[in-house]
Parts: structure tokens; C-alpha cells; sequence
């Protein structure tokens, strides 16, 4: 046995003394995770959807423009940039020749950086949220090209105005100056026929009594807010409706609901890219010991063909392993949550055995490095593609499914997911495991015997 | 079925100061005589035989080859093959070959390619098993068996002609996983490590890489590798072959080094000239069998013919001349040129030049093989 590890240790200094090679095993498998992982999407869960990009020109800087700017902010689908004459003297637009915010927001419209831009022009906080008057006049930019986006925007400038109403009579006694102030303009007003002003009078008349009795009644309650009503002033109230259908089980679409993280498809796939490089990585190693003489030399010497075998298997399960394990750290650090590591663990095992056993069988396709470089990595790509290495299974149409359980990369995918995310039982592992065993055990007796056949 | 009284010993501490009879010869007897008669070209391939005290010879760290008399059974036999066969396919690689090999003998297998040579070494070190026949390593009077078995195969060290390394471990890893693999462990291996490194001179690159080596040094690291256990039997497939001289003589000398040891030693090489410095006995194998085997200077007696002198001459009138002569250039073969030429000299024969081409290993190797291309 201690031939066994010398002759394994002596087989991973190799290995990752090749630069080339390491990079293959450990580099390559991390950036195709990521990769692939960052092109699933966004994490379940979320909205799903990039939020729209917006700029806020507040040329007010008013305290009510601050309310409506706090009212979008609140809104997740909405990505502000708030834009001032401050902001715009400071940034780097102002170096360009722009010194109006206006002209940097539609300039950043029109370069398609944002979606659309806002602009709260002066005394907008003045007249923003009451129902009477003038109403302030915002101008809305929209980037031509994304009128779905109009639309909801629009919608969203108008449920902030709203707010800003129910915080007009959130203080009661702040609002009454610009109701006295009305009254009087109407009561000068030469443009009202005498009935219209009279009926207006009245009921500002009644609204000023109503704010009276509103900060009375705020006064006697501590000042507690939402005990008047008009703080949760709202036009109507929304309630999301699932109209999503409850997938069929075993489907796609139930499938993807039991995942955590973007990285659960992704991760198990590069771990088995990594899995990949390291048979690759050994098979050629025995090609190379035969060419190079080493091998001569390592069947001369007291220790038993076996030996010599366990001590390549055994170099390449630990790699196998090492990869598994190393995947499995940076995917929980970017997230990954593994439903059980103890399935998890039993299913890395399984892994490493069957792609030891079809390392031993590539290695003897082939008397030089070259042969068996190619034909491995000819094997290793096909097992790749109808495995779901590149494409996840369930992705796949479903004559390809079906062609996909002759690939051994399938069968470790779906092991290393029942761990990670399927939440497979002990029984549902049972099958992806025991053929992978079965893989294994069959490619090192075929491996083991056709070198022994060879060497005869 | 050999002539086992050609092997030869080292000589014992009694032949002292003994004078050696006529047919006594040193294994590397290739000798220049210096004298206004030869130009420096003839001299430098002139060989004659020289009387020399056993004395003289041990001082110089060489071995002495005994005449006939010796009696064989001062010798213990390291390596016994007999009726070794081995087939591969409808070629027949090796057939019949016997063969007996003394502890501490160095012995030169010559073949050329596709002899056998390779399929006969790689079933001494047991990597092939042989259709027939049997082999045996270890000391005949004690214990011995066959190379197939783990701790005979302990007794074996290889030096295969192909460079068995691995050229991205150092120097010290090399020869520490190759020695863990025959057991060596803890201070033993740290000081045969030490051994090794100073044996082929790589004391200072011990910690680079064998991809950074060159053709000499790799070949110095192959070989320190098979003598890292200590092996009692050192098996050498052309050990310098690729190398420039200066490689070459520290192989040479560290493998004599090797044989004062008492190590028995199988040299295989297409190099007639390190095979005369070395081997004591050689064998001539081709198509599997067996031609010639015998003592250097038995072998170059009994199969190379004669001396063949050839001189320019400057005066000869009057005397009888052998041979046949061509516009004053005279050529005969003899048994004992050097005392023809002066039996001439004597008879006043006045010569320009003269050179005598004395028979060697690789005229015997040409003459046993033929001189047909061997392509394999």
C-alpha cells in the first residue's frame, strides 16, 4: 500500500507541475461554473427581470421632490439615478461641456446608458400632491426603442404623485397655510362666475375645518400618524395574483422550482468538466510512462502490476475528489446551499470510482500520448454533449434525453444534483450510484487487462 | 556446452610480482608503440600485447584476466538462463539461449539489432516471461530464484537505454520514488540519495528538474537510479548512448567503479571499444542464439584472424618480402607482426611508413554476424 502512495504522490506532482494541465482541472471547471451560471440567470426567486434604469433630474431640491424621489426608490423595479445641478457641476459630465442636468440625463437617454429620465422641475413640491391648482409638470424622456418600458414608468410616476397627496395630510397643520392661501386666491379671483367661487369657498372652508380637527384629533393621540386615515391614502390596492400554472410533477418546470442557486445546474456541470480534465490528465499519464520507459521501469521493480495500477487509480480518484470537493467550497461561498452533504459526499465517491475505471480503459486506447489524447477527449466530448455538460439534460429535447442515459456524465450530473438541489433520497440514489459503480468496476477490469494483454 | 574456464577473476594476493606467461592478456590491451617508425595515425590503432606484472594491473585498478589454467569453481554464479526460448508470433526472439553469469563479472551481450538483445534482458529482469526455459538470479550457494519474484527482483538493477525518468520531478525525487519503491526508507534512503547524487555528479543540480538536464547528466541520473538499492546484479542497456565524451568516460569510469565492487554487470551496446574496456566475457548473440562466447582476447584469437601490416617502404633491396607489394607499398598478414617487422628491419628494410591493423571485437563481431544491414 505504501507503493500505492508513493506512486500516487509521485503522480500528482506531475500533474500539477504541468501548468497547462492543473489549469485544466482546477481553472477551467471554476470558470465554466461561473460562466455558465451567470448565464442561467438571475437567482430564484427574484424578480427575473433587470431592473428599468431611470434618472431623476430634481431641479426642485424641494422637500417634496425628496418625497417623490423616496416614493420611486421604494420601487424594485426601478433603478434610480438622481441627477441635480450639484450632481452635474461635480461629475465627470460637466468636463464635457454639459453644465445642464437636463442635457446629461437626455444625453445618457439618448446613448441608451438609461431607460428614460425624470425631470421635477422648480416649485414642484409646492403644488405636487394637492388637488387643486396647477399640477407641477414633469417631463418624462423615454428611450423610443423601449415603449413597454413607457408605460410602466408613467405608471409609476403616478402612483408616486399619490403618495405625495397622503403625505399632504399626513401633517395637517403644515397643509392649512396653503388652504387659507387658496381660499383668498379664490376669493380675488376675477375669472369665477359667483356660484362656482361660492361653491369653491365652501368646500375649502370645510376642508380647513377638517385639517383643524384632524391635528386635534393627531394631538390627542401623540401625534401618532395613520390614525387620521390619510396616511395610507391610496387609489386603489393591488394584490399580486399567481397566475402561474402548478407544474405537472417530474416536469421541467417542477424541477426548477427545487432550485436554490443559479450555480445548482451549473456547478455540478463544471465539476464535471474537472472530472473530465483529470481523466484526460491520467490517461495520457500512462501513455506517457510507456513511451517515456518509466513504466519499464516500474514493472521491474518489486512492486506487483497492481500496485502500479491502484497507484495511478488512486493518484486519479483523489483529483477526482479534490475537484468535487473544491467546486463544492466556492460554489457554497457564491451561494450553493447542497441539500446533503452526505449524499453529496456518497455521491462524489461514485464519481470518482466510475471516472477512475474509464481513465484505466482510456488509457490503453492508444500506445502514445497523442492516441490516447485524442480519443479521450473525442470520448470525453461526446459523453460531455448527450450528458448535459454543456446543455442540462432537462433542456434537451427528448430523444436526446433518452440517448443521454448511455453517457456516464449523466448519470454522475444527476447524482451530484440529487445531492445539491433534487433532494434525492437514499433510494432514488441508489440507481444514478450503482451504475456508476458499475461503470467503474467495468473499466478497470478492461483497462487492467488489456494492459496486462499488452505487456504479455 | 560453454567454455566456463574462460571467465575470468580477479587475480588473488600470491600472483604478486609474478612474471605472466605469453598468452596473458589485459581486457583493454589496445596499446600504441611509440618509435620513429610509425607515423602518429598508424600508431593510433595499433594494438599490441604487452607483459605487464599483476602488480602493475592492480595498481591501476584493473582486472586481470586469467589465462586458461584458472579453475572456474573459484566463482559464484550470480545468473544461471538455460534453454531460454521466447516467441512473438511467428518470430522467434530468442532460442535456447544458455548461459551462466559469475557474481562481480561484467558481461558484454552483443547482438546486432534484433538479436535479441532487448528480449533477453527484459526476461533477466523479469518484465517478460519466457515460453520456455528458466531463469535464475541470486548466488548459487545461497538463495536464488526467478526475476518474476518481488524479492528477487530486489537483486536487479536496470538502466534501460530508453531514459526512465520523470522530467518533471528533481533529481532528489527521482531517485527517492524509485528507491521507495524497492523499500528504502528514513536515513538509508537520505544516504544512498547522497550516494547517488555524488556518484553521477549532480550534487548541485539535485534539486532541478530532470526536464532541465542534459543528455549526459540524464544518463549519469539513469544509472545512479538502478544502483540506488543496491543492487548485486546491474543490468546496462547502452548507457551511453547520446552522450559526448566527456559524459561518456565519467559513465565508463563510474561503472568500473561499480564492477570493483563486486556488482555483476550485463552490458549491452553497439560500442565494440567500451564493451573490450569493460566486459569480461562477452556474448555474441544473433537471431535469438547464441554464437559466440568467450574472453575478449579469446574471442579476437579464435575468430578475428590475423594482424594485417601494411608499410610504405623507403629501401628493401635484396630481402625477401611477404605478402604482396605495389608500388613500394608493401601488406602481409601475421600472427606476430611486431616481431616480423623487426625480423625486416633486421634483414634492412628501411620503411616510410607502417601500420598494423590488428584484429579486434568489432572485426570478430562482423566476421560471426556478417556485414549485412540488420533493419529489424
Amino acid at each position: 500500500m505504501i507503493a500505492v502512495i508513493h506512486m500516487a504522490i509521485k503522480d500528482l506532482r506531475i500533474l500539477f507541475r504541468d501548468r497547462a494541465g492543473a489549469f485544466f482541472i482546477v481553472g477551467f471547471p471554476v470558470l465554466m461554473g461561473v460562466f455558465f451560471g451567470l448565464i442561467l440567470g438571475n437567482e430564484p426567486g427574484s424578480e427575473g427581470t433587470a431592473a428599468i434604469r431611470i434618472t431623476i433630474v430634481d431641479l426642485d431640491q424641494s422637500e417634496f421632490s425628496g418625497r417623490f424621489i423616496d416614493a420611486l426608490s421604494g420601487n424594485r423595479q426601478l433603478d434610480i439615478e438622481i441627477s441635480g445641478p450639484a450632481a452635474v457641476t461635480s461629475s465627470a459630465a460637466a468636463t464635457e461641456g454639459y453644465s445642464d442636468p437636463v442635457a446629461v440625463a437626455r444625453d445618457s437617454v439618448r446613448r441608451g446608458q438609461r431607460i428614460g429620465m425624470i425631470v421635477l422641475p422648480a416649485g414642484f413640491g409646492t403644488r405636487a400632491g394637492l388637488f387643486w391648482g396647477t399640477p407641477p409638470v414633469l417631463q418624462v424622456g423615454i428611450d423610443p426603442s423601449r415603449r413597454g418600458e413607457a408605460g410602466m414608468i408613467h405608471g409609476f410616476v403616478m402612483e408616486a404623485m399619490g403618495t405625495l397627496a397622503g403625505e399632504r395630510f399626513r401633517n395637517p397643520l403644515q397643509l392649512k397655510p396653503t388652504i387659507d392661501a387658496a381660499r383668498n386666491e379664490l376669493s380675488t379671483a376675477s375669472n369665477l362666475n359667483p356660484a362656482q367661487r361660492q361653491l369653491l369657498l365652501s368646500f375649502f372652508s370645510a376642508a380647513g375645518q377638517m385639517l383643524e380637527m384632524t391635528a386635534a384629533i393627531q394631538s390627542a393621540d401623540n401625534g401618532l400618524p395613520g390614525t387620521t386615515g390619510f396616511s395610507e391614502l391610496q387609489f386603489a390596492k393591488i394584490e399580486p395574483l399567481d397566475i402561474v400554472v402548478v407544474p405537472d410533477p417530474g416536469s421541467r418546470a417542477e424541477q426548477l422550482q427545487k432550485l436554490n442557486s443559479r450555480w445548482d445546474i451549473s456547478f455540478p456541470q463544471a465539476m464535471m468538466w474537472g472530472v473530465m480534465a483529470c481523466v484526460a490528465g491520467f490517461s495520457i499519464s500512462i501513455a506517457r510512462e510507456r513511451t517515456r520507459g518509466t513504466m519499464f521501469r516500474l514493472q521491474v521493480s518489486p512492486v506487483t502490476r497492481l500496485q502500479i495500477l491502484s497507484g495511478k487509480a488512486l493518484g486519479c480518484f483523489v483529483t477526482v475528489v479534490g475537484v468535487i470537493v473544491m467546486l463544492t467550497v466556492l460554489g457554497y461561498w457564491l451561494g450553493m446551499r447542497p441539500v446533503s452533504y452526505s449524499m453529496l459526499i456518497v455521491a462524489g465517491i461514485c464519481v470518482a470510482v466510475c471516472f477512475v475505471g474509464i481513465m484505466m480503459t482510456m488509457s490503453v486506447l492508444g500506445r502514445t500520448e497523442q492516441a490516447v489524447s485524442g480519443s479521450g477527449w473525442a470520448i470525453n466530448l461526446v459523453m460531455a454533449m448527450f450528458g448535459g455538460c454543456m446543455v442540462p439534460v432537462m433542456f434537451m429535447p427528448e430523444s436526446m434525453q433518452q440517448a443521454s442515459v448511455l453517457s456516464p456524465i449523466r448519470w454522475a450530473i444527476l447524482a451530484l444534483e440529487g445531492a445539491i438541489w433534487r433532494g434525492f433520497s437514499a433510494s432514488e440514489m441508489l440507481l444514478p450510484c450503482a451504475i456508476l459503480t458499475s461503470v467503474g468496476i467495468a473499466g478497470l477490469l478492461t483497462g487492467t487487462v488489456i494492459l496486462s494483454r499488452e505487456q504479455s | 556446452m560453454f567454455p566456463d574456464s574462460a571467465a575470468p577473476i580477479h587475480c588473488h594476493g600470491e600472483e604478486f610480482g609474478t612474471r605472466l606467461p605469453e598468452n596473458f592478456l589485459i581486457a583493454d590491451s589496445r596499446k600504441t608503440i611509440p618509435g620513429r617508425f610509425f607515423t602518429t595515425a598508424a600508431a593510433s590503432v595499433l594494438q599490441i600485447r604487452r607483459r605487464l606484472s599483476v602488480a602493475a594491473e592492480r595498481s591501476r585498478g584493473r582486472r586481470i584476466l586469467m589465462p586458461e589454467s584458472c579453475r572456474q569453481d573459484e566463482f559464484t554464479q550470480m545468473i544461471r538462463i538455460t534453454n531460454l526460448r521466447k516467441r512473438f508470433g511467428s518470430q522467434v526472439a530468442v532460442d535456447d539461449l544458455s548461459l551462466q553469469i559469475n557474481a562481480g563479472e561484467t558481461f558484454g551481450l552483443l547482438g546486432p539489432n534484433g538479436a535479441g538483445k532487448t528480449t533477453t534482458i527484459s526476461m533477466i529482469v523479469g518484465y517478460l516471461n519466457p515460453d520456455h526455459g528458466v531463469i535464475e538470479v541470486g548466488h548459487s550457494a545461497d538463495r536464488c530464484g526467478p526475476p518474476q519474484d518481488a524479492d528477487f527482483r530486489k537483486l536487479i538493477g536496470i538502466a534501460p537505454q530508453t531514459l526512465s525518468l520523470y522530467d518533471e520531478l528533481t533529481a532528489n525525487e527521482n531517485l527517492e520514488f524509485f528507491a521507495r519503491l524497492y523499500g528504502l526508507n528514513g536515513s538509508a534512503l537520505r544516504t544512498r540519495r547522497e550516494w547517488a547524487l555524488e556518484f553521477s555528479g549532480l550534487v548541485e543540480r539535485r534539486c532541478d528538474r530532470v526536464g532541465t538536464f542534459s543528455g549526459g547528466m540524464k544518463r549519469r541520473l539513469n544509472l545512479a537510479v538502478a544502483m540506488m538499492h543496491q543492487p548485486g546484479i546491474l543490468l546496462l542497456d547502452e548507457p551511453t548512448v547520446g552522450v559526448d565524451p566527456q559524459s561518456r568516460h565519467y559513465i565508463l569510469d563510474c561503472i568500473q567503479q561499480l564492477s570493483s565492487t563486486g556488482v555483476t554487470i550485463i552490458y549491452t551496446t553497439h560500442s565494440m571499444a567500451e564493451v573490450q574496456r569493460l566486459a569480461d566475457r562477452v556474448a555474441i548473440i544473433d537471431h535469438g542464439r547464441m554464437i559466440a562466447l568467450d574472453t575478449v582476447p579469446r574471442l579476437i584469437a579464435s575468430h578475428g584472424g590475423k594482424s594485417v601490416v601494411t608499410a610504405k617502404l623507403r629501401r628493401a633491396a635484396g630481402v625477401s618480402l611477404p605478402g604482396t607489394v605495389d608500388r613500394d607499398q608493401l601488406r602481409f598478414e601475421s600472427d606476430d607482426p611486431v616481431q616480423d617487422v623487426a625480423a625486416l628491419k633486421q634483414q634492412g628494410v628501411d620503411f616510410q611508413t607502417l601500420q598494423i591493423a590488428q584484429p579486434d571485437l568489432e572485426s570478430v563481431f562482423l566476421k560471426l554476424t556478417g556485414r549485412s544491414l540488420r533493419d529489424e
